[in-house]
């Protein structure tokens, strides 16, 4: 196999990328000034030895115990779950939230033989125990069947636990139109409903 | 509903037509072999975009070809292509691709009846589900969303069950059984409300003895009215040992019954044919209830069987139940009634269609 193919085939196994795009990859990279090649390469390396799992809630970072873990600004009262670190960003930026997280590490999916045993609620459940300053757990798994599912399993999991366990809200998205929502989610979102106060 | 035009690229022994159907429909004549069900197959595929025949994608692909391509105009232009290198299959209507087969479900509808009919009424119970699980899927989008959550959930749940993995199958339960209670309910509905028009097709075809058809939950479980929920509770243990979820609708049948006894195991192959016939007629009937337009009729070399009187009642039937476009196909033209040939008679040979 040529370099040119070895590359090719290396960028066509990331996600989202297919041969085609792979294959521009490659040539754009060919084009550019070698020094530019050499600090993405070396991003790349720096990044995967640098970049670990946090021990307590499996967030990714340059420390461990995490940034978001040490931070003392932070209320340790709250814990939210999440299928994917890469769900902590989405949730940090909206800077509506102040508590910890925890990342499970998928959702319960036995087809791809993802059981609870894969699942990082072991170490949910030590973070959660005797002496342990949580008072609430929010269940921020993806609104999908799988998403769904794990989120009852955890609530079964947490209950004999003296802990609230709660559920993001699903609904309609902010600034959509009612019109254009599919039947489920306008479904879901009748169900949620709430009583308006002042 | 009518189906104007119709185009077909290496499908089955079809490699490449372009047909304009006309609006009462065709005759088509050809030997077997020569691609008259697999013309039928064809339309209907747009219909489910899967195989009427129970077939896989890549077994439609013509011998040595890359895939197939089907389009269908009627109120939208329906397509569908397979990849077979890929595996990879693209539904559009109206030149846009769904993201989902259920969004293109339905935009055409159709009716098939076939001599291989004749095994909704003597095959297992799965056969019997899925007649009712395609007319209702036709008939309403949420019949098609329930089924596909129960499918998934109910696919989950059983590969829990055989890793035994009790807790995370028990998670399932919710999603199952909020689809399961859908899906049985409107079966249930659907039989109780055609049960007598079924019992007066199929005396009005000949049938001298008392035709009755009902629902019937596996085990006697009614998960229309008890609570699913908790009969999956209470079948945890079995469930566990069997590696399989054995309560809820993906277990019931459709009782077919004559003079009381089951048609599957007593009905002879004449009593049986004039049932899964009244089965097709109630199915064009109901979606043309459902729908607003009766269905493009596929007559799939059915007339040869019956006798002349049964063939004379059910020509009587059609004109009734199934007024519009009707595609007809037989091996010669003396097994086509006559009747039926106020419309064009096209021959079929090796693929290719002579008008």
């Amino acid at each position: 196999m040529s370099a040119i193919d070895e590359l090719t085939a290396e960028l066509a196994r990331l996600p989202g990328i297919g041969r085609k795009t792979a294959t521009r990859l490659t040539y754009f990279l060919l084009k550019q000034p070698p020094d530019a090649v050499r600090r993405l390469a070396q991003t790349i390396q720096a990044v995967t030895e640098r970049v670990r799992p946090c021990s307590t809630c499996g967030n990714l970072g340059e420390t461990d115990p995490c940034a978001i873990c040490t931070d003392p600004k932070r209320d340790p009262s709250t814990v939210c779950v999440v299928e994917e670190a890469s769900d902590i960003g989405a949730i940090e930026r909206t800077g509506e939230y102040r508590g910890l997280y925890h990342v499970l590490g998928g959702f319960l999916s036995p087809l791809d033989g993802v059981g609870p045993e894969d699942l990082r609620v072991d170490t949910l459940l030590s973070r959660l125990a005797n002496g342990s300053e949580v008072t609430e757990v929010i269940v921020a798994t993806n609104p999908s069947m799988e998403g769904e599912v794990t989120a009852t399993y955890l609530r079964e999991v947490l209950a004999p636990l003296s802990v609230l366990v709660t559920r993001i809200a699903l609904g309609l998205p902010v600034g959509g139109d009612l019109e254009y929502a599919d039947g489920v989610t306008i479904a879901r979102a009748l169900a949620a409903r709430r009583e308006m106060v002042d | 509903m009518e189906l104007s035009r119709l185009t077909v690229r290496n499908f089955r022994n079809l490699a490449a037509l372009d047909l304009e159907l006309p609006s009462r429909g065709v005759v088509i004549i050809g030997e077997n072999g020569q691609g008259k069900t697999n013309l039928l197959e064809a339309i209907y595929y747009l219909v489910l975009f899967r195989s009427f025949r129970g077939a896989k994608d890549r077994e439609l692909v013509r011998f040595d070809e890359a895939g197939f391509f089907l389009a269908g105009e009627s109120n939208d232009r329906v397509t569908a292509g397979f990849d077979a290198h890929r595996r990879r299959k693209k539904v559009t209507v109206a030149g846009r691709e769904v993201k989902q087969l259920g969004q293109a479900v339905g935009r055409i509808v159709a009716v098939v009846l076939s001599p291989a009919d004749r095994d909704i009424v003597a095959a297992g119970p799965a056969r019997r589900r899925r007649y009712l699980d395609v007319l209702l899927s036709l008939s309403e989008p949420a019949y098609l969303r329930a089924l596909t959550a129960m499918r998934a959930a109910l696919r989950q749940r059983n590969a829990a069950l055989r890793r035994g993995q009790a807790q995370a199958a028990w998670a399932f339960d919710i999603p199952f059984a909020t689809a399961a209670r859908v899906i049985g309910e409107r079966r249930r509905l659907w039989v109780e409300e055609q049960a007598e028009r079924y019992a007066q097709l199929c005396t009005e075809l000949g049938e001298r003895m008392t035709p009755a058809m009902a629902y019937q939950p596996h085990g006697g479980h009614d998960a229309a009215r008890d609570d699913l929920e908790a009969s999956l509770a209470v079948a945890r243990e079995r469930d566990l040992r069997r590696g399989m979820t054995t309560v809820g609708p993906h277990r019931d049948d459709l009782k077919l019954t004559l003079g009381g006894r089951d048609m599957r195991h007593y009905g002879s192959a004449g009593q049986q044919r004039t049932a899964a016939i009244a089965l097709r007629l109630l199915e064009a009937e109901s979606l043309r209830g459902a729908t607003g337009t009766a269905p493009v009729a596929l007559f799939d070399d059915v007339f040869a069987e019956l006798d002349s009187g049964r063939q004379e009642r059910l020509l009587a039937l059609i004109g009734e139940l199934l007024p519009g476009q009707s595609i007809i196909t037989a091996p010669r033209d003396v097994e086509v009634p006559a009747a039926l040939f106020d419309r064009p008679r096209w021959q079929i040979s090796g693929g290719s269609i002579a008008q």
